[in-house]
């Protein structure tokens, strides 16, 4: 298939094989087609992010109500039963519910925001565009992946309003506590876990549609001149956490379908010698561990799932308004591919206390101090980047350096948790909650919300609003600092206890636990500033300045960027471009160069200009 | 009516913000500077800068405020040796800390466009990424080294004491069984099969085998300064993890795979009550005891493996003995199982939250354990 004929496919079946003649005669789309099950990579871009706000709040919400219960464990907060019912009698979060929320809350920003929300978008939004391509590889595969996603979201939220709750037996899943299909062992390992695996199974298929359908797209509908070398980073990123996924994302999937074999049908692939009550069970030879394995085979790779559309994001954002070229391009690609080799090899690190053999621990400790190679190198070039630009501080941009900001923050003190002597004393304490949530909560937040600032005009022709998107910034820096890098104080204690209360060792913390929770509460409505930012600039946002040129069209480069994105019209059309598909010439960080601001991928070199490699 | 006031105050807190919003952005319209953002990356950049200064300071009184706080020193001789790995982490980790994000802010402010107008064309300069390969990797190379030094020295098998002080502990939901081996030092078998394990016996531990019948339940975990300890970790129903915070000792307890864990107590927890009693925080007075806080400091188990609702009750008292006449003299007084069992249970659950006793069914757990009695136990 070449770059100028893509081939869509609509909901019927249809086929138009050629846009570029095509145009004048084309059959028009029916509001159903264009708005809700649409091939275009643009509509379904944002029906991702519009389902991973939905996602978004509700899993803050959780976090904010189970901080209610952490902050004033000893209070009542008589809103929470109207909220919860009898999840909340007197006002008062019960012990289970609590383990619900806290299994509802990773789930749903890992997986439905973090994932769905953050790849799904962009992945989406920025491939066709920015390697000149009219639509993805397959529309239609596009089009499955979203809905798959909307049907898990819509599985996972159902299971919220069973009579024994969602999933609560942590969002790992681990067995025996998910692996007992007994209520009275954990009141979410009955249906609520079933629909947990359900939802991840369509979650499974939606992300593993969507990343093959990267993966040939980067590789095949590249627009003439387009080699490689000449992809912009949020390419590079996208395509490796696409491969990333359809290589891990499958073993989760058998992980699941094995659990609910031992779930529903009695088998014992991770039970073994289960005495429940006194009792024997019949379940033997099977073996827990074997299953955190299968999990954190996806799961830490799942990290980097996160992270690297995130860092994408931000390297382009950080060149673009820095003005400057992105610092040392081809060490950023390499960094990034060595992040994903070594992803592979790092999994057990979640494991070191499990009993694990001492000396395989040590082969994990070594790949997992090894990945702070490349990611050290990524941050040193994101900084250098900076460096003597011409740095415009935009909301996106100031979203980029929060992003670094918290990405070193976070990373360090991986270092101390990778360590498995360290790890000893620090795992399933406070200390990683403060961890993961820097480096690959926050972070990938700020990453997302640079690319959602930047490419706002090119989703809606408009601007966000600069005074809130400001206030958004400063509040969530700020308030997402004072809720995790006080928790790194909190080192030894235990995460997912309800309340400390019943420990002298671990009792001393309350005005910590109280203050972290009016910090997440502030955080919250701050997001939520974000959201109503969002959704009244759609319609009544600065508009972008515009051109309009003689075929009709109009045409804007709000940001001075030089990739692709920009070339095309302004306004949402079917195709991306009016007209041909532009032709790629120059690598796509030339800006500051020959004595214009910026000087887009699709321009000539000039007589005499020698590429940049 | 409270709620619908309380909604009206959201809407209209989130229109005022809006409208702000929108004003700000018009009148730059009419001024002319929509897109201009020389203004506001001077007033960003002083505070990104400002920002930077401000959360160094923020650190500085977080560790004032809070380190006297956290769990003190390691009780235990590998702890010693974990916690110094960490500290010369820390060491690294603040240097990198400090410099990368001063720079990444400093350059934000020095740099903003009101300050420097042109950018710069610099994209690469590999000798600089090579420096800034190679020296992570050495920093890096060294932290292994030491950690894997100090992992083997903990796992190291053949070193060990052939003559621990062996203690089984089984976790179950939602407490622990901690069975010791009485004066003969031996546990008497455990036999894993329906017919051994009953509800009045849930280890399946054979009666006739003589070594069983000085086994006992304890309620709390009992160990002697420098006698080195092996733990033998199981669990019944579900993953539970043996966390020892003041020794830096933490083991999954898996079902159906046996765990363990051996290390050496240094201080008895008299002497880590006369330790803290020297640092002022552990002076103040508890409002929950009335009492310093060092003197009712106690070494404590915990569960760190979510593993049920009442996940976070999983106590049990932790005591360091001077001497093995005081353990021989505790365990005197210990009955045997096979004699006069008590419930195990007796000694566990403490899950139920002051506030939440009604709600909490732990108690109900606890109760429903039975209790092994010597007459149904099968000789």
């Amino acid at each position: 298939m070449s770059a100028q004929t893509t081939t869509t496919a609509d909901v019927h079946g249809h086929v138009d094989t050629d846009h570029i003649h095509g145009h004048e005669h084309h059959h028009e789309p029916t509001w159903l087609e264009t708005y809700v099950f649409s091939t275009d990579h643009k509509t379904i871009a944002k029906q991702f992010l519009i389902t991973g706000m939905f996602w978004g709040i509700v899993g803050g919400l959780l976090s904010v109500l189970f901080r209610l219960q952490l902050g004033w464990p000893n209070d009542t907060f008589p809103f929470l039963e109207s909220l919860l019912g009898k999840w909340a009698e007197g006002g008062k979060i019960s012990n289970e519910f609590y383990l619900a929320m806290v299994t509802m809350h990773g789930t749903i920003l890992v997986f439905f925001v973090l994932t769905g929300g953050l790849s799904g978008t962009f992945a989406n939004l920025l491939i066709p565009y920015q390697i000149g391509a009219r639509d993805m590889a397959s529309g239609f595969i596009n089009m499955l992946s979203y809905w798959f996603f909307f049907a898990a979201s819509v599985v996972l939220f159902i299971s919220f309003f069973l009579q024994t709750g969602p999933a609560s037996g942590g969002w790992t899943a681990y067995p025996p506590l998910n692996g007992l299909r007994d209520i009275a062992i954990n009141k979410g390992s009955g249906l609520g876990f079933d629909m947990w695996a359900l939802a991840m199974t369509f979650f499974i298929v939606s992300s593993l549609l969507g990343g093959l359908n990267y993966v040939a797209t980067i590789l095949n509908l590249r627009t003439k001149g387009m080699s490689m070398m000449k992809l912009p980073l949020t390419i590079w990123a996208f395509m490796f956490t696409a491969i990333l996924g359809i290589l891990s994302f499958p073993a989760l999937l058998a992980g699941v379908a094995l659990l609910e074999f031992d779930r529903l049908l009695g088998t014992s692939f991770y039970l073994n010698m289960i005495v429940v009550n006194g009792h024997l069970l019949d379940y033997r030879g099977g073996s827990p561990i074997l299953f955190q394995h299968l999990f954190w085979f996806l799961g830490h790779p799942e990290v980097y799932i996160i992270i690297l559309p995130a860092m994408g994001i931000v390297s382009e954002v950080l060149s673009v308004h820095s003005r400057k070229p992105i610092f040392g391009y081809r060490a950023m690609v390499v960094s990034i591919m060595a992040i994903v080799v070594i992803s592979f090899l790092v999994w057990a690190h979640h494991m070191f206390v499990t009993g694990l053999n001492p000396n395989l621990a040590a082969v994990f400790v070594l790949f997992t101090l090894l990945i702070a190679v490349p990611s050290a190198i990524k941050v040193f070039n994101w900084i250098g980047t900076i460096w003597k630009g011409s740095v415009r501080l935009s909301v996106p941009m100031m979203f980029a350096i929060g992003f670094v900001s918290m990405f070193i923050s976070g990373g360090l003190t991986g270092l101390m948790l990778g360590n498995s002597p360290i790890d000893i004393q620090l795992h399933d304490t406070y200390f990683v909650v403060a961890h993961f949530h820097i480096v690959m909560g926050v972070a990938a937040f700020f990453g997302m919300f640079a690319g959602v600032y930047h490419w706002f005009p090119r989703f809606y022709g408009r601007f966000m609003n600069d005074t809130l998107g400001y206030i958004h910034f400063y509040v969530t820096l700020i308030g997402g600092y004072a809720i995790f890098f006080p928790m790194h104080f909190m080192t030894g204690l235990p995460r997912r206890y309800y309340t400390f209360a019943n420990f002298e060792t671990f009792n001393n913390f309350n005005f910590l636990t109280q203050f972290i929770s009016i910090a997440a509460i502030v955080v919250f409505i701050a997001q939520l500033i974000f959201v109503v930012n969002f959704f009244y600039s759609i319609f009544n946002g600065r508009k972008v300045d515009v051109e309009r040129t003689e075929d009709g069209h109009t045409y804007g480069n709000p940001w001075e960027g030089t990739t692709l994105e920009w070339t095309a019209p302004i306004e949402r059309i079917h195709g991306n471009w009016a007209g041909e598909i532009p032709s790629v010439y120059r690598w796509p960080y030339d800006y500051s160069v020959n004595d214009k601001p910026y000087i887009s991928q699709n321009t000539p070199l000039a007589p005499g200009e020698v590429e940049h490699t | 009516m409270l709620a619908f006031v309380t909604f009206a105050l959201i809407v209209l807190f989130f229109t005022v913000l809006v409208l702000i919003g929108k004003t700000n952005e018009l009148s730059e319209d009419i001024a002319g500077k929509g897109m201009n953002y020389d203004a506001k990356s001077k007033w960003n950049g002083y505070l990104l800068l400002g920002f930077v200064i401000a959360f160094f300071i923020s650190i500085v009184y977080q560790v004032k405020l809070l380190a006297p706080i956290m769990i003190p020193k390691s009780a235990s001789y590998h702890g010693e040796k974990t916690d110094n790995l960490f500290y010369v982490t820390l060491f690294f980790m603040t240097i990198v800390f400090i410099l990368t994000q001063f720079a990444l802010f400093y350059f934000a402010y020095r740099y903003n466009q009101s300050k420097n107008k042109k950018a710069y064309f610099y994209s690469h300069n590999n000798q600089l990424e090579v420096i800034w390969t190679v020296i992570p990797a050495i920093v890096l190379a060294v932290l292994v080294v030491m950690g894997m030094r100090v992992w083997f020295g903990i796992f190291n098998v053949e070193g060990r004491d052939k003559n621990p002080l062996v203690v089984e502990v089984t976790a179950k939901q939602f407490q622990w069984m901690a069975r010791y081996p009485g004066a003969d030092g031996k546990f008497g078998h455990r036999i894993l099969d329906t017919a051994h394990i009953t509800p009045t016996n849930e280890l399946g531990i054979d009666w006739t085998d003589p070594n069983s019948h000085d086994d006992f339940w304890s309620d709390k975990l009992v160990f002697i300064k420098d006698k080195p300890v092996l733990v033998k970790l199981g669990a019944l129903d579900v993953i539970h993890s043996f966390y020892l915070p003041h020794f830096r000792v933490k083991m999954d307890c898996v079902p159906g795979i046996p765990t363990q864990f051996y290390f050496t107590p240094k201080y008895t927890t008299e002497e880590m009550r006369d330790y803290l009693k020297t640092l002022p925080w552990w002076n103040t007075i508890n409002p929950e005891t009335g009492e310093p806080r060092w003197k009712t400091f106690k070494y404590e188990l915990a569960c760190t493996e979510i593993c049920g609702r009442s996940h976070y009750g999983m106590q049990k008292e932790v005591v360091v003995v001077k001497d093995q006449a005081e353990y021989d003299e505790w365990m005197k007084k210990q009955t045997p199982i096979y004699v006069a069992p008590k419930s195990e249970s007796a000694s566990v659950d403490t899950a139920a939250a002051p506030a939440t006793a009604a709600t909490d069914s732990t108690g109900k757990d606890a109760a429903k354990t039975g209790k092994p009695v010597a007459a149904l136990v099968k000789k």
